[in-house]
């Protein structure tokens, strides 16, 4: 109560002692002061707000079973709330869909990616809403206390593996970042499915550095070749480009590679990680191929544009895959030891054709035939 | 209890629903699953309904033909899925040898597929959750049906 008194009279006297905050404060603050007087001293109160949006009030959002209250849920109420206008509002403001924006409301000026068709895919809060109760925690739910020592081949191979993967990571952080800030604030289900990749690469790239510092090994050699292709995918010239590069050939071909992590793993530790790290990966493809196939619905003319980009994406991809850092530690924990990198590569060659076929399934599923057009071979030469 | 039967997969499905914290940890699944099992000139098909936290069913199918839109298949010999079921009960679960994973990455032993790419891509996507469904095996005690019980029963 002592604690109350005081600051009762600590602020009687301030705004009584009119000398205090005129002399201390700009205009602006004192408008504040002298509206909060209003308040206290004349019940002075405004409760407009409680009358605003009479069309959006009575809204009784219901979740689809026991799941809980999922955002695509929230869509299910239709109207302003749940339909996605295909072009975004003018205001230009974070102002959240559906709710009443005052005139005098300020663009923040840098909401410049306006039309649904550029972002949109038909699975994006459903994704959202899975990958929010889809996270894990590379410290609790890794068993890494049951890493056990390897033969040095080995563990040299498997540190490498995690060196390239580390380093690749964070492109899916980067990439989204580069134009998350662009996006219109009514297509918020995209900027929260975002959102979550980014959190997701951030827990892959620290589970990959993790693993390779915590077995006696430690990072090894960084990749030029896949500087090129995650150079390619930062700049590409506007976001579909770079989702189509990123969330489908990069991502879909790293699926793969997770995959073959899995398989190769030597313990318990590996398998979990490379495991956990295949379902979110699995997420952002499928995002990004149901983007693509939107962005064609609406915008068939831009179908030669992906194709150019892919293209170019290919073959940057398919420079990695002679590359000594990227390639001869895949093959060494394939063939079981440097001694039998030689059968790694023929098992390796295996999986590269079943990564492209996956890839052009994606594809067609997005409304693109590349089956024809693809810039790499389908099969690697024996 | 019979594998391949309704209840064998049954009796998994109700593991793993008894175990709901584990699964509420793991997250959602939302993929239906065709488990086909190959026995000489004829297959068994069991279909696994996952919807949010919960495996909502399991029935068998008369044919592939009859499994529901958007299922994935998982496949494999009756001798492949013997090997991994008999991997899982001797350790608790499944080893680095013989994890659904490891055992379709080559198509080979076990193969996955559906109509379309993002379908199979669900069984890359719930990995985690369908792993522990099948390492709940583990707690199962398990008879085999021979192929010739399996010609006699078509």
């Amino acid at each position: 109560m002592l604690v109350r008194r005081d600051h009762d009279t600590a602020l009687r006297r301030w705004f009584q002692e009119d000398i205090f905050y005129m002399a201390r404060f700009s205009q602006k603050v004192q408008d504040v002061l002298d509206q909060a007087a209003d308040i206290k001293n004349r019940g002075k109160v405004d409760l407009s707000w409680m009358k605003a949006n009479p069309a959006g009030w009575g809204a009784r959002a219901k979740p689809r079973d026991d799941r809980g209250l999922g955002l695509e849920d929230l869509n299910l109420i239709g109207g302003a709330y749940g339909t996605v206008p295909d072009t975004g509002h003018s205001h230009g403001s974070m102002a959240p869909r559906g709710c009443e924006v005052p005139a005098n409301t300020p663009s923040l000026g840098c909401y410049d990616i306006n039309d649904k068709s550029l972002v949109w895919a038909d699975n994006v809060a459903l994704l959202y809403d899975e990958a929010v109760a889809r996270q894990w925690s590379s410290a609790r739910d890794v068993p890494w206390d049951q890493l056990t020592p390897l033969p040095d081949d080995l563990e040299r191979a498997m540190c490498q593996l995690c060196t390239t993967l580390t380093e690749v990571e964070f492109i899916a952080a980067d990439m989204p970042a580069k134009w998350m800030w662009h996006i219109n604030h009514d297509f918020h289900e995209v900027k929260c499915f975002l959102a979550t990749q980014i959190i997701d690469e951030a827990r892959h790239l620290d589970v990959f550095r993790k693993r390779a510092l915590a077995n006696g090994g430690g990072l090894l050699k960084a990749s030029p070749a896949n500087e090129q292709v995650l150079r390619a995918i930062i700049e590409a010239p506007d976001y579909t480009t770079a989702s189509s590069l990123m969330h489908i050939l990069a991502e879909g071909f790293v699926l793969t590679l997770f995959r073959n992590g899995e398989m190769l793993a030597q313990n318990e530790v590996e398998k979990r990680i490379f495991r956990l790290c295949m379902q979110d990966e699995a997420r952002h493809v499928a995002y990004g191929t149901m983007h693509l196939k939107y962005f064609l619905e609406k915008r068939p003319e831009r179908a030669e544009q992906i194709h150019a980009i892919l293209a170019a994406g290919e073959e940057a991809i398919f420079a990695l895959s002679l590359e000594a850092q990227t390639a001869e530690p895949r093959a060494i924990l394939a063939g079981g030891g440097v001694d039998r990198i030689m059968e790694g590569f023929a098992k390796l060659g295996y999986l590269y054709t079943k990564q492209v076929k996956e890839y052009l399934h994606r594809l067609k599923v997005a409304g693109l035939d590349r089956s024809s057009r693809i810039a790499i071979p389908v099969e690697l030469p024996n | 209890m019979l594998f391949p039967s309704t209840e064998w997969f049954s009796t998994l499905a109700k593991e793993a629903n008894a175990n709901s914290e584990r699964f509420r940890l793991l997250g959602t699944v939302d993929i239906t699953l065709v488990a086909k099992i190959d026995y000489p000139g004829s297959s068994k098909y069991f279909e696994i309904v996952f919807a949010g936290y919960r495996c909502l069913g399991v029935k068998e199918l008369p044919r592939l033909e009859s499994a529901s839109k958007g299922a994935v298949i998982l496949e494999g010999s009756a001798d492949t899925w013997r090997t991994m079921i008999d991997n899982i009960q001797r350790n608790g679960k499944a080893d680095l040898t013989q994890t659904l994973n490891t055992l379709t990455l080559f198509d080979t032993p076990m193969r996955v597929s559906a109509e379309n790419q993002l379908d199979t891509d669900l069984f890359y996507r719930y990995q985690q959750n369908l792993q522990e469904f099948f390492d709940a095996a583990a707690k199962t005690r398990t008879e085999f049906a021979t192929a010739q019980a399996q010609h006699s029963m078509q």
